[in-house]
C-alpha cells in the first residue's frame, strides 16, 4: 500500500499514473464498491435516520422506555456474567482428555449449534403456565400450580436469561476450554510439587492463564447479547404488557409493529454511547495493544 | 537431605509394562544421573520418585519413609522441569518464593531465602522481571532457584538442559555440578546425553527398555562396561565393535573375524577357544601405526582441531580411530591401527555380557 501511495504520488508529479498503480486501483475497485454499498451506506443511512431529534422525544416520552432500558441492563449484566462464570467452571470439566467427555461435549454443544426458532419456541410451550410440560410436572409432584413463567416481569426476565444462557453457554465453554488448553501441564505438576491445592492452582495458574480470554469473551459477549433478539422475541415477545422488552425488541416493535422506523433506529442508537467504548476496547485487545 | 531407595519398582499402563523392576540405592548427598535412549523409562522413573506418576509395583523410599502413597507436595522434593515450568504471571521473586508462600512461611524468611538463592545463582538483577523477559539460560537458573529456596531433601532434574544451546548447556552443566558440591543435596538427574551423565554424575544408572543395564561411576562404566549396550552408549565417538571367534593356542590369544582378520588380545583374556565374541576397542585406544596392528583403508578424516577422527575400512567393517595428532592422514591411505591391548573389551556374542578378564 505504501509503495502504491508513493507510486500514485510520484505519478501525480509526472502528470500520469504508472501502469502498476492503475492496475492496483482497478483491482481495488470491486472492494471499494462493495464497502461503499454494503457497509458505509447502510450505516450512514441508519445514523441519518437516527438524527431526528423528534424520534428521541418520542421514545423518551414512551412510558415503557425506561423499563426497557432497565431490562436491557439487567439482561446484559446477569446473562453475560452468569454465562461466562458457568463457562469458566464447566471448561474445567470439558478440558479433561477422556473419550466419554469428548462425546459428551458433542451433545453439550447442541443447544448452540441448532437454530433458535424451534428450540426457543419449544421452550415457550414447555413454560406455558397452564399446559406446559414444566408446570404439568410440578402439578404431578406437588399438586400445586406452578408459577406463570412467562406471565410476569420477574419470571419472564428470569426465563429469558435462563434460555439465553442455555443457548450460548456451550460456545463460551469451548472458547474457555481452548484457553485452558494453552496452559502448559508442567505448570500444574510444578504446583503439585510446590504444594498447591486445587483452589490455589486455579487462582495462581488457571485464572491468570485464561484471564485475557475471559475479559475479551465478556466484552464480545456483551456486544452479542445486546443484539440477542431471538431469546426475548421468541419466548415472551417482550410481554406481558411490554414488561420484558429490551432495546433490541423495542426497536423492532417501533420499526415494524408501529411503522415508526426513526423511533426504532433511535432506540438502538441510545445504546451506542455504551457500546462504542466496548467495541474500541475489544478491537484494541484483539490487536494485542492492551496487554 | 536424605537417601533415596528404589526397590523392585515397576510401572504399568494397562497391560503394558514399561519399567520392569528397578533397584537403585542412592546414599545421602549423591548426584545420580539416569541416562538412556528415549523411551527407556528414565523420565517415568523420575516422575514416580517425584509423585507425579503412580507406582505400579515395588517401593520408593525417601529417607526411611516409604512414599508410594505420599502426595508429591509432602515428599519434600524439588523438581526442575525440562521446560522450566515457571509460572508466567509471577515475577522471578514470586516464582522463587511460591512454594514457601504455599507452605505459609513468614515473609521475612521467604525474602531471606530468595535473596540467598538469587545471590548463589546471580539472579539479583532479574528479581522483578517476568519469565518471558528472560533468556533461556536465565529461566533455567530461576527454575534452579525455585528448587533451592525450598532446601528440600532431594533435587529431581528432568532433562533440564535440553532446551539450551550447546555453549550454554556446557556452562550450566558446570554450574549445576558446582551447586551440588556447595549444597550437597541428594540429586537425581535425568538426561539422554551421555556426556552430561559422564561429566556431572557421582554415579550413573544406564537404563534401556525399562531395565537397569549397569550402575557405576563414570569411569567404571567407561572402563568396565557390563555389556554391549553400555559399551555402545558410553563414549563418543562410539566404541568399535567387531564380531569374531575367540582363538587361543596356548601361547597367545586373538579374535578371528569372519573376514579373516586377526584381532590381537593380551595374555589373560577370558573365554574358550572357538567361542563367538564381540571385540570392543574405543577409538581413542587405537594408535596409528605403519607396520603392526589392524590393516585398514582410510575412508573419511574429520579434524576437530584438538583431535582427528579417522574412519576406516577393516575388511568390510567400519572402524574409527581418534588421534591427538593429524599425522597427515588422507582418505584412501592404507595404514594400520594398533589397539592398546589392556583396553580391549571382550563380550559374549550371544548374551552381550562382558567376559571377565
Amino acid at each position: 500500500m505504501v509503495s502504491l501511495a508513493q507510486d500514485v504520488a510520484s505519478s501525480h508529479r509526472s502528470g500520469r499514473m504508472s501502469a502498476e498503480a492503475t492496475w492496483g486501483l482497478i483491482m481495488l475497485l470491486p472492494y471499494i464498491a462493495i464497502f461503499l454499498t454494503f457497509v458505509l451506506y447502510p450505516v450512514g443511512y441508519g445514523i441519518w435516520l437516527g438524527t431526528d431529534i423528534k424520534a428521541y422525544h418520542r421514545i423518551f416520552d414512551d412510558p415503557i422506555f425506561l423499563r426497557t432500558l432497565a431490562n436491557t441492563v439487567i439482561f446484559l449484566g446477569l446473562a453475560v456474567n452468569i454465562k461466562l462464570l458457568l463457562a469458566l467452571l464447566l471448561s474445567g470439566f470439558f478440558v479433561h482428555e477422556r473419550r466419554w467427555i469428548r462425546w459428551l461435549s458433542f451433545i453439550f454443544i447442541l443447544p448452540w449449534a441448532i437454530p433458535s426458532i424451534p428450540t426457543i419456541l419449544s421452550f415457550r410451550w414447555m413454560l406455558n403456565a397452564e399446559w406446559g410440560m414444566i408446570n404439568s410436572l410440578i402439578f404431578q409432584f406437588t399438586f400445586q400450580d406452578g408459577p406463570g413463567w412467562l406471565l410476569n416481569r420477574v419470571y419472564g426476565l428470569g426465563s429469558i436469561i435462563t434460555i439465553h444462557i442455555w443457548k450460548y453457554l456451550p460456545f463460551w465453554t469451548l472458547i474457555l476450554v481452548a484457553a485452558r488448553l494453552t496452559i502448559s501441564k508442567d505448570l500444574y505438576e510444578s504446583a503439585d510439587v510446590d504444594g498447591a491445592s486445587g483452589l490455589q492452582k486455579f487462582l495462581y495458574i488457571t485464572f491468570p492463564g485464561v484471564r485475557n480470554m475471559y475479559i475479551t469473551s465478556t466484552l464480545l459477549s456483551t456486544i452479542w447479547t445486546l443484539g440477542d433478539f431471538n431469546s426475548i422475541y421468541l419466548l415472551t415477545g417482550g410481554g406481558p404488557a411490554d414488561s420484558t422488552q429490551v432495546l433490541a425488541t423495542l426497536g423492532i416493535r417501533y420499526a415494524f409493529g408501529m411503522s415508526e422506523v426513526r423511533a426504532g433506529v433511535a432506540t438502538i442508537i441510545v445504546a451506542l454511547p455504551f457500546m462504542v467504548p466496548i467495541v474500541v476496547l475489544m478491537v484494541k485487545r484483539l490487536r494485542g495493544e492492551d496487554r | 537431605m536424605a537417601s533415596v531407595s528404589v526397590e523392585a519398582v515397576r510401572k504399568r499402563y494397562g497391560a503394558l509394562e514399561v519399567i520392569h523392576g528397578i533397584d537403585i540405592k542412592i546414599p545421602d548427598g549423591e548426584f545420580v544421573v539416569l541416562v538412556g535412549p528415549s523411551g527407556c523409562g528414565k523420565s517415568t522413573l523420575l516422575r514416580m520418585i517425584a509423585g507425579l506418576e503412580e507406582i505400579s509395583g515395588g517401593v520408593v523410599r525417601i529417607g526411611d519413609k516409604v512414599v508410594n502413597e505420599v502426595p508429591s507436595k509432602d515428599r519434600d522434593i524439588a523438581m526442575v522441569f525440562q521446560n522450566y515450568a515457571l509460572y508466567p504471571h509471577m515475577t522471578v521473586r514470586e516464582n522463587m518464593g511460591f512454594s514457601l508462600k504455599l507452605r505459609k512461611a513468614e515473609r521475612g524468611v521467604i525474602a531471606e531465602r530468595v535473596k540467598k538463592a538469587s545471590q548463589i545463582l546471580g539472579l539479583d538483577p532479574y528479581l522483578e522481571r517476568y519469565p518471558k523477559q528472560l533468556s533461556g539460560g536465565q529461566r533455567q537458573r530461576v527454575a534452579m532457584g525455585r528448587a533451592i529456596v525450598r532446601n528440600p531433601q532431594v533435587f529431581l532434574f528432568d532433562e533440564p538442559l535440553s532446551n539450551l544451546d550447546a555453549k550454554l548447556r556446557v556452562q550450566m552443566r558446570t554450574e549445576i555440578k558446582a551447586l551440588h558440591q556447595q549444597l550437597k543435596t541428594t540429586s537425581i538427574y535425568v538426561t539422554h546425553d551421555q556426556i552430561e551423565a559422564m561429566t556431572m554424575a557421582d554415579r550413573i544408572v544406564v537404563m534401556h527398555d525399562g531395565i537397569v543395564e549397569q550402575i557405576g561411576s563414570p569411569l567404571e562404566l567407561y572402563e568396565q562396561p557390563a555389556n554391549l549396550f553400555v559399551a555402545g552408549f558410553i563414549g563418543s565417538p562410539a566404541i568399535n565393535l567387531i564380531h569374531g571367534k575367540l582363538r587361543r593356542d596356548g601361547t597367545r590369544n586373538w579374535v578371528a573375524t569372519d573376514a579373516g582378520v586377526d584381532l590381537p588380545l593380551d595374555g589373560n583374556a577370558a573365554g574358550q577357544d572357538g567361542q563367538p565374541v564381540v571385540y570392543g576397542i574405543r577409538p581413542e585406544h587405537l594408535a596409528p601405526s605403519d607396520s603392526s596392528g589392524l590393516p585398514v583403508t582410510v575412508s573419511v578424516v574429520e579434524p576437530t582441531g584438538a583431535s582427528t577422527f579417522v574412519y576406516a575400512d577393516l575388511s568390510g567393517a567400519q572402524i574409527c580411530g581418534v588421534f591427538a595428532e593429524h599425522h597427515g592422514i588422507h582418505p584412501g591411505n592404507r595404514m594400520n591401527f594398533m589397539p592398546r591391548l589392556d583396553r580391549v573389551h571382550l563380550f559374549d556374542a550371544g548374551t552381550g555380557k562382558r567376559l571377565a578378564g
